[in-house]
């Protein structure tokens, strides 16, 4: 297994209810990721502003991790963890 | 009562919960060396500290990932703040928290039960798991984590101290290293019971101003209390090269712009520290580790710099490749008024300029600025906001 570093900017649809920021839906190279599960979920303040990260998996069966900067309110997919 | 927190196999147990895939295979953590590794990888043998290349042979089908420090920091501060949120008083390092109950017995009840409420909101925040020991002491609340690990909960009294420690081999005590372990068995004490028949003179004698320490946590005694350390004992900063490394070049510009991490770190607390070290390992799997006491506690770059690279330069490296440097700095304490040197401005100088540079990092990211000497790390190595990506950065605790 290995991790593919990505870290480009991707429109994201994410439900923000209930005090919990949860990824829905992502979008990359025109193709529409949606979002199965989120295995796990951390928030990072060493920055000006707090960076929400999840590690979610997409229908594909693929695990990645998306990155909310909440400075300028984008995502990011960050990496990607691919079998071999 | 004292509530000890210990994140079960820290970083390959995150690695596991971000990526699925990994659960209950053998997970390690580390570049050069295994930093952790996963219970499996545990039961195959595994430890830390072992070259990635020996557990490779151990255990081939081990997964293997360099880690993300900032992420690890993280999901700690996460668990920290769970943590500060049930003691008055936190005393937290890496991957451990020392949690002083003691007058809260009203509000929480019993500490089993407060501890077994933490480790399931711990769990329910971060989706990690966490081994809780309990005792009157810090010794015996960590002795008490020992009993069971991964996800324990455990408690250890003064009462039970002594049938639990004296059977025990004398290296589980905490504070017997590898020094002083060899020491004692070199003299047949073997356990923790034999170690505490010893008259405490002796081991005073033996082993100097620990020896009584040791004494007395052979009694299951321990005095040392829980306190918030706003200051970290140590900072270090290291990487290991993605080649191995002969240029002097090279080498010194990579430990400048650790030093500048490092110094900024100490700006950043507001602290200064007095004692510089630098080390390195080679790929003959040699290395050496020299420190240095400054006259005066600095936060100054060049003055880290300057005395890491004058150790470094009198180790023994120049016939062998590096695959590992690092600075550190320790003997911290809050930063006093520099006194400054009646005709050379130079030190006020360069505290301003620093002082300007930080704002400067702190608006737009470390690597906005770069010194000269470590310009030949841009484009070789990735940065983010703050700064190279490093292969095995520390974190600071």
């Amino acid at each position: 297994m290995r991790l593919e570093p990505l870290n480009e900017p991707v429109p994201c649809r994410a439900d923000f209810g209930g005090g919990r920021i949860t990824p829905l839906v992502f979008w990359r190279a025109g193709r529409a990721h949606p979002v199965t599960q989120v295995h796990a979920r951390w928030l990072d303040r060493s920055t000006r502003h707090p960076q929400f990260y999840f590690s979610a998996q997409t229908e594909s069966g693929d695990t990645f991790e998306l990155r909310l900067d909440t400075g300028q309110m984008t995502w990011h997919v960050q990496s990607v963890m691919l079998e071999g | 009562m004292i509530l000890l927190v210990d994140i079960d196999a820290f970083f390959a147990q995150v690695e596991q919960l971000r990526y699925p895939a990994l659960r209950g295979k053998p997970v390690i953590v580390g570049a050069g060396v295994i930093a952790t590794s996963s219970y499996e990888a545990r039961r195959r043998g595994l430890k830390t500290g072992m070259r990635l290349s020996e557990a490779k042979r151990i255990c081939p089908e081990a997964v293997i990932l360099e880690g993300c420090a900032r992420t690890y920091r993280c999901f700690a501060e996460s668990i920290f703040a769970l943590c500060r949120e049930v003691a008055p008083s936190v005393e937290s390092y890496l991957d451990e928290a020392y949690l002083d109950l003691s007058g809260t017995e009203r509000f929480h009840g019993h500490p089993l039960a407060a501890g077994a409420r933490l480790k399931e909101q711990i769990r329910r925040v971060t989706g990690l798991t966490v081994s809780v020991g309990i005792g009157p002491n810090r010794m015996l609340a960590k002795m008490a984590c020992k009993k069971r690990r991964p996800d324990g909960l455990n408690t250890l009294t003064q009462e039970e101290a002594p049938d639990y420690l004296f059977p025990r081999p004398v290296q589980d005590l905490p504070g017997v290293g590898h020094q002083t372990a060899r020491k004692l068995l070199d003299l047949n004490i073997r356990t923790i019971g034999e170690l505490r028949a010893v008259p405490v003179d002796a081991l005073e004698r033996l082993l100097g101003s620990p020896g009584r320490a040791l004494h007395d946590r052979s009694l299951g005694l321990d005095s040392r209390v829980v306190t918030e350390r706003e200051v970290p004992r140590t900072i270090s900063r290291e990487t290991s090269f993605h080649q191995p490394a002969t240029d002097p070049d090279q080498i010194e510009g990579m430990l400048r712009y650790l030093c500048e991490r490092a110094g900024r770190t100490l700006r950043e607390l507001g602290v200064a520290a007095r004692t510089v070290g630098a080390s390195f390992s080679s790929t003959d799997d040699g290395g050496d580790s020299r420190v240095r006491t400054l006259r005066s506690p600095t936060d100054r770059d060049s003055e880290i710099f300057d005395t890491a690279r004058e150790l470094l330069r009198a180790m023994p490296t120049r016939r062998v490749a590096l695959h590992r440097v690092g600075v550190s700095v320790t003997n911290i304490a809050p930063h006093v008024a520099e006194q400054g040197l009646l005709f050379d401005e130079a030190p006020l100088k360069e505290s301003s300029l620093l002082k300007g540079m930080d704002a400067v990092r702190l608006q737009y990211g470390h690597s906005a600025l770069v010194s000269g000497q470590a310009l030949h790390l841009l484009g070789k190595l990735e940065q983010d906001e703050h700064g190279f990506v490093l292969r095995t950065p520390s974190l600071t605790k």
